[in-house]
């Protein structure tokens, strides 16, 4: 197996990891106000979608890219988030703050339960069994009819006392904060001895294993904080919806979230977001590109994203965030020469 | 009346159940020989059902339609083994997700373009559409029955082939130690690429037999493949018999589970109980029969590899 990451890469990139980052975070900040002058609010739209898919990838990236465990089956936590709003509101709980808390302790125990019985094993195991959980609970909310089964329910926006999450705005920066918290911690959690430690677990965990710490302790840390971030952009994500159907966990939304990682570069801090904005783009991009050449079928715009995905795994290493370290340790060479 | 629904309902088990075996045969090579996870296996019996169902509507008859789609399904495998998949092999197991999801994309979206979005319903020759009487006074629709002869054919002679033939002790070698079966001198290349033709068409012929029970439509082979993958976990990767044993046990279970569960949860809880809790259990229990396999043999029933 080749490999994706390097350890090395990333003590020497660290810094500038840290700081594009902060650098997108800080973007995200200021983008009301381009939108605001330019008169587009359904760029605020489409930048909240960007924030809630990136905190999402971001959670699944500390799975995936920092401690090497391909789960497959990330959607269901942030789905299981998403109801948790839907439902507690189905039984007269309305405060946002609530929500929060109860997906936190729902996301936690499933991770718990799921991250238990799914790292038993490795490999092609622990992907196909990530998939079949998230499937479970996939079909689990398909067949509660009293939640709307298939079609779903429509749910009111949460009260956060006194944050008003009708006001687009204050929407906006409600998730701006949770995305700036979520990179805070996750900062911190990757540069601890825990962070530390699971990256070593990814390079060679029987020689962790004989430096007496135990992999599955950490392993499963990881997973149960990963699946706490997702849900958290669960809740938001049904806020922002205002509905929530099995749709938001199909199996599909957990592919797109891995292709947001490889995409942004596995193993960053900034490279989910950097992918989130990428991807969406994309989607955004590719059915008016296939449009202007071909208009009747502008709507098959996957046609092209399909082959796409299959050249950057081909031909692409280490996502947007590799190509920017190629491009700048290129430039770094030439100025060697020149300094020569 | 009970036992005619009883019966009736485990015969549509076997019938699933070997509708996934057919699927799940190849998709357990795959993954076991080649260590490749392919998640277009799904796209596969799509190809199948569409080719078959795009042929009969053509000519006018559904034979002629079967027997045309096999060499199209396998010749469909053989390629995508050529043009793609073998340069994957050996590559990080979350690259290969990327790169088979790519062609799920595309596989889809390719056929929604060539047959549109809306499904395809395809009917059954007048000589099928009878009822066979498996008991007295039981009548079962005759396709039904066609279906599960057939699959049970073709898990003999899978079985057969693995166990009887040359290629079949290569592939078995395959399954059990790839770079010792290499190193022997077996040109693994090829042995790959024919699992893979054979998978796909295998897949195809469950695609096709599917196509007039059930609607033919873009992503139609994806539940099935996420059910497959069930079917291995319990089966144990890389085993044809583990793949055939679960694949009937979770085809019965999943069908026995969705008719008789809410009515037997009504014995030991009030209705309203049965009635909410009942079908969203049914549709977890094959789940949960795999959450129990694997703590108990976390490398499935019959582990290919010793």
């Amino acid at each position: 197996m080749r490999p994706v990451f390097s350890f090395a890469r990333l003590t020497i990139n660290g810094m500038r990891d840290n700081r594009l980052l902060w650098v997108l975070i800080a973007g995200f900040a200021l983008f009301p106000i381009i939108t605001h002058f330019a008169d587009q609010p359904f760029w605020n739209d489409l930048a909240m979608r960007i924030m809630l898919l990136g905190m999402a990838a971001m959670g699944l990236n500390l799975v995936l890219g920092y401690g090497g465990m391909v789960s497959f089956g990330h959607a269901a936590f942030i789905g299981l988030g998403a109801y948790c709003v839907g439902i507690s509101q189905f039984y007269g709980i309305t405060n946002g703050w609530a929500h929060l808390v109860l997906s936190g302790m729902v996301c936690g125990l499933a991770g718990l339960v799921i991250g238990y019985l799914a790292l038993r094993t490795s490999g092609i195991y622990f992907i196909m069994i990530t998939l079949a959980f998230a499937q479970m609970l996939f079909f689990l909310f398909v067949s509660l009819e009293q939640f709307g089964g298939d079609d779903g329910m429509s749910l009111d926006r949460a009260e956060f006392g006194l944050i008003d999450l009708y006001d687009p705005l204050r929407l906006y920066f409600m998730i701006w904060c949770v995305l700036a918290f979520v990179g805070l911690a996750l900062m911190f959690v990757v540069r601890s001895r825990f962070g530390v430690t699971l990256r070593a677990i990814k390079s060679n965990e029987s020689r962790v294993e004989a430096m007496g710490l135990v992999p599955l302790r950490f392993k499963m840390t990881s997973y149960v904080i990963s699946a706490v971030i997702c849900g958290l952009a669960g809740v938001l994500f049904a806020n922002w919806q205002e509905y929530v159907s099995p749709d938001i966990m199909h199996w599909t939304r957990s592919g797109e979230l891995m292709i947001i990682i490889i995409l942004g570069g596995l193993g960053t801090l900034a490279g989910p977001l950097l992918g989130a904005i990428v991807f969406l783009l994309l989607e955004e991009i590719l059915p008016v590109l296939l449009g202007n050449i071909a208009p009747a079928y502008a709507e098959n715009w996957m046609i092209l994203f399909g082959p796409l995905l299959i050249m950057v795994v081909m031909f692409g290493r280490g996502g947007l965030i590799g190509l920017l370290d190629r491009w700048q340790m290129g430039r770094a060479a030439d100025n060697d020469k020149r300094g020569a | 009346m009970t036992l005619t629904l009883i019966l009736e309902q485990t015969f549509n088990g076997l019938q699933a159940g070997v509708t996934l075996f057919l699927v799940a045969a190849g998709l357990t090579l795959i993954l076991g020989i080649m260590d490749f996870v392919f998640l277009a296996h799904g796209a596969q019996v799509m190809i199948g059902a569409y080719a078959a169902a795009a042929i009969t509507a053509a000519s006018g008859n559904f034979y002629l339609g079967l027997l045309l789609a096999i060499p199209l399904t396998f010749a469909s495998g053989y390629l995508l083994e050529f043009l793609i998949i073998r340069h994957l092999y050996g590559r990080d197991h979350m690259e290969q997700v990327l790169a088979t999801f790519g062609l799920i994309l595309f596989f889809n979206e390719a056929i929604r373009i060539g047959f549109g979005p809306a499904a395809l319903f395809s009917d059954l020759p007048p000589s099928l559409t009878g009822f066979v009487q498996i008991l007295p006074d039981t009548p079962y629709p005759a396709y039904r029955l066609g279906v599960i002869l057939v699959g049970l054919a073709c898990a003999l002679g899978i079985h057969l082939f693995v166990s009887k033939t040359r290629v079949g002790a290569m592939v078995r070698a395959g399954a059990n130690n790839p770079e010792m079966t290499a190193a022997l001198g077996i040109n693994i290349k090829i042995l790959f690429r024919l699992i893979f033709a054979v998978g796909a068409c295998l897949a195809g012929v469950a695609g096709m037999m599917l196509g007039p029970l059930t609607a033919v439509q873009p992503g139609m082979g994806e539940p099935l493949l996420i059910l497959s993958l069930v079917v291995i976990i319990i089966g144990g990767i890389g085993s044809v018999r583990g793949a055939f044993i679960a694949a009937i046990i979770v085809g019965l279970v999943d069908t026995l589970g969705r008719v008789f569960l809410p009515a037997m949860l009504r014995l030991v809880v009030d209705q309203a109980t049965a009635d909410g809790a009942g079908p969203a259990l049914a549709s977890m229990l094959v789940y949960i029969l795999m959450a129990v396999v694997l703590i108990f043999r976390p490398t499935g029933l019959f582990p290919a590899k010793g």
